[in-house]
């Protein structure tokens, strides 16, 4: 027995270098195939800004930085005139409704489902949170045209017009007439299809917070909703943000739905009840009937989407990392 | 203070540690079981927590005790499945009663847990959030209430420049002394320590044992321990369980010098557990 194992050990060091050896080829390759696959993020990135700048640099050179505040959109003038400031606004305000609904609703679905609900009914709001998430955006398309807009239109909008009707400022934006395609059904559907991404990264980030962290909450005698606001959020805020920057990215980016109920109108109206656009809705609208300087004006707005939602990111980006010093992490 | 190390014989009982005179009753439990779903945990606990006085629970790990101390802020209630029966009081409330206002019994009875449990925010607010629950004070008032319980937590001198400063920047055994003061500071009646000092130095736990003693001039605590060096330092009874029942309960100096059950002499001279 003792003869044998000297044996082994003798011969060890000869075939452990060269099963090493065959180790290392592996090794080399697998190094490439990752980096390769790392690199190619990049190459694909700088192929679809360069090829966006190419496409819209006559538009740049017809229109400069004046494309940026030209409201009026005419490309079939002669010569054409465009501006991004109707797109971008609808863009901007539609989102910023969006998350303004879908913030709140989804953090109360995420508590709701993670502190408060009955185990029985947790699958079932879970699952269908899911489904919510899977559905194709065409669908809510046609849903919000045919179904919540004319519901809107007949009932909430007028409402709200009443309401604030001759009140300074709000009264501008809740002005009528009530409409079926407008920048509010947009921005709410927006909302219903970033709902899923909040909550469900509100619930996953709730998870995170250790359970003995809530019972001392709990222990100094706090509510459920003392320990939600005092403890869970603040221990969790960094991948809620996240979860809504998320959202915020789906929600300026979005674009089947949105060209189906925002009306296409490339005026800026102080009423969140008339119709608008969105940048990425104008180009789904008449990229294929466009051509010449029109087409290059689309790509330029392409251009300016990429660049508005890369400083979106970059700003929560700068915000977590501000947040995260702050907490002394 | 007696030395840290394990012994192998049974550890020697805190100096002047004669058997005080009965306190009255502070928290009772009468026929006391618990269930975690199927599982009957905890099988007719009887007990009385004297008013003042440091009870500590000795016994292997799973044997009941940590289960048991939750059951007196019925921290359990957090998790279904999990319920008890029998009688359980403090001074004359029913704890299991269901209509219980239970953020008010756990304002009465606070808890420490094994590992420290800093609240994400600043060690004044730490300390601060608790008393705003329930008292509306100015901030003068709360500035003085403030470090009233961080002196109460044998923290105030080290942390009274950075007030300001995350909770979770302090050392492990600042945090723990952290979350002694911010239990403290609510005022409550009962304090439950579960395994206060597992996570901590041994110099952090001497600062700790010594809190615990002084803390019970004015607290009735009761302390879940592995270390039962610490129960012989720090309490005056001393109750040993042992598969989910109460097998001893007694003057500490008498569990630690001649304890009545075969099973108590074998855990406390380390020959199971």
């Amino acid at each position: 027995m003792a003869v044998e194992s000297n044996v082994i050990d003798a011969a060890g060091p000869y075939d452990r270098a060269k099963a090493l050896s065959a180790f290392k080829l592996g090794d080399v390759t697998f190094y490439w195939i990752t980096r390769l696959s790392a690199i190619s993020v990049l190459l694909i990135l700088g192929g679809i800004i360069i090829s966006l700048i190419v496409g819209a640099f006559p538009a740049i050179k017809e229109y400069g930085l004046s494309f940026l505040w030209t409201q009026r959109w005419a490309p079939s003038a002669d010569p054409p005139v465009l501006g991004a400031l109707g797109p971008m606004y609808g863009t901007l305000v539609t989102s910023f409704i969006a998350m303004l609904i879908a913030i709140p609703v989804g953090l109360g679905i995420a508590i709701f489902l993670t502190e408060l609900c009955p185990q029985w009914l947790r699958r079932p709001i879970g699952m269908a949170i899911e489904l919510l998430a899977g559905i194709p955006s065409i669908i809510y398309g046609m849903w919000g045209f045919f179904v919540l807009g004319p519901f809107l239109a007949n009932t909430f909008q007028p409402f709200m017009i009443s309401v604030f009707d001759g009140v300074p400022v709000l009264g501008a934006i809740f002005a009528g007439p009530p409409s079926y395609l407008s920048l509010f059904n947009a921005a709410l559907i927006l909302a219903i299809m970033v709902l899923p991404f909040i909550t469900s990264i509100s619930v996953d980030v709730f998870k995170t917070v250790p359970p003995v962290l809530k019972e001392a909450a709990y222990g100094v005698g706090c509510t459920t909703w003392e320990v939600v606001r005092s403890v869970v959020i603040p221990y969790t805020r960094v991948g809620i943000i996240g979860g809504v920057m998320l959202a915020l990215g789906r929600a300026l980016g979005e674009t089947m739905a949105v060209t189906f109920i925002i009306g296409n109108s490339f005026r800026i109206s102080s009423s969140i009840f008339a119709p608008g656009t969105t940048i990425s809705a104008a180009i789904a609208s008449e990229f294929a009937e466009s051509d010449g300087l029109h087409q290059s004006g689309l790509i330029l707005l392409g251009l300016l989407l990429f660049v508005l939602t890369f400083f979106v990111l970059a700003a929560a980006r700068l915000m977590l990392m501000r947040l995260e010093t702050k907490a002394g992490k | 203070m007696s030395e840290m190390s394990v012994s192998v014989s049974a550890p020697t009982v805190h100096p002047g540690s004669q058997p005080l005179p009965e306190a009255p009753a502070k928290v009772t439990a009468r026929n006391l079981n618990f269930y975690y779903g199927d599982h009957h945990a905890l099988k007719n606990i009887n007990l009385v927590l004297g008013a003042n006085r440091v009870t500590a629970f000795i016994g292997p790990s799973g044997c009941g005790k940590s289960t048991l101390l939750r059951i007196f802020n019925r921290m359990y209630d957090l998790y279904p499945g999990q319920r008890a029966d029998g009688q359980l009081l403090l001074d004359q409330t029913n704890i299991l009663d269901p209509k219980l206002d239970l953020n008010l019994l756990r304002a009465r009875v606070g808890m420490v847990f094994q590992k420290p449990t800093p609240f994400p925010m600043t060690i004044y607010e730490n300390i601060a959030f608790g008393i705003r629950l329930y008292e509306k004070i100015s901030k003068s008032e709360m500035d003085g209430r403030v470090e009233k319980a961080l002196r109460g937590g044998a923290l105030w001198n080290e942390v009274k420049d950075k007030l300001n400063a995350s909770g979770l920047s302090l050392s492990g055994g600042q945090q723990q002394r952290l979350c002694i003061a911010r239990t403290v500071a609510v005022r409550p009646e009962v304090i439950l320590f579960d395994e206060p000092c597992s996570a901590l130095d041994p110099i952090s736990t001497a600062k700790v044992e010594e809190l615990i003693q002084e803390l019970s001039e004015n607290y009735t605590i009761a302390i879940v321990t592995h270390n039962m060096q610490q129960a012989a330092r720090v309490s005056d009874k001393t109750a040993f369980m042992y598969l989910g029942e109460l097998i001893e309960f007694d003057d500490t100096s008498k569990i630690f010098t001649s304890p009545t059950d075969r099973r108590t002499q074998d855990y406390i001279t380390g020959r199971f557990g």
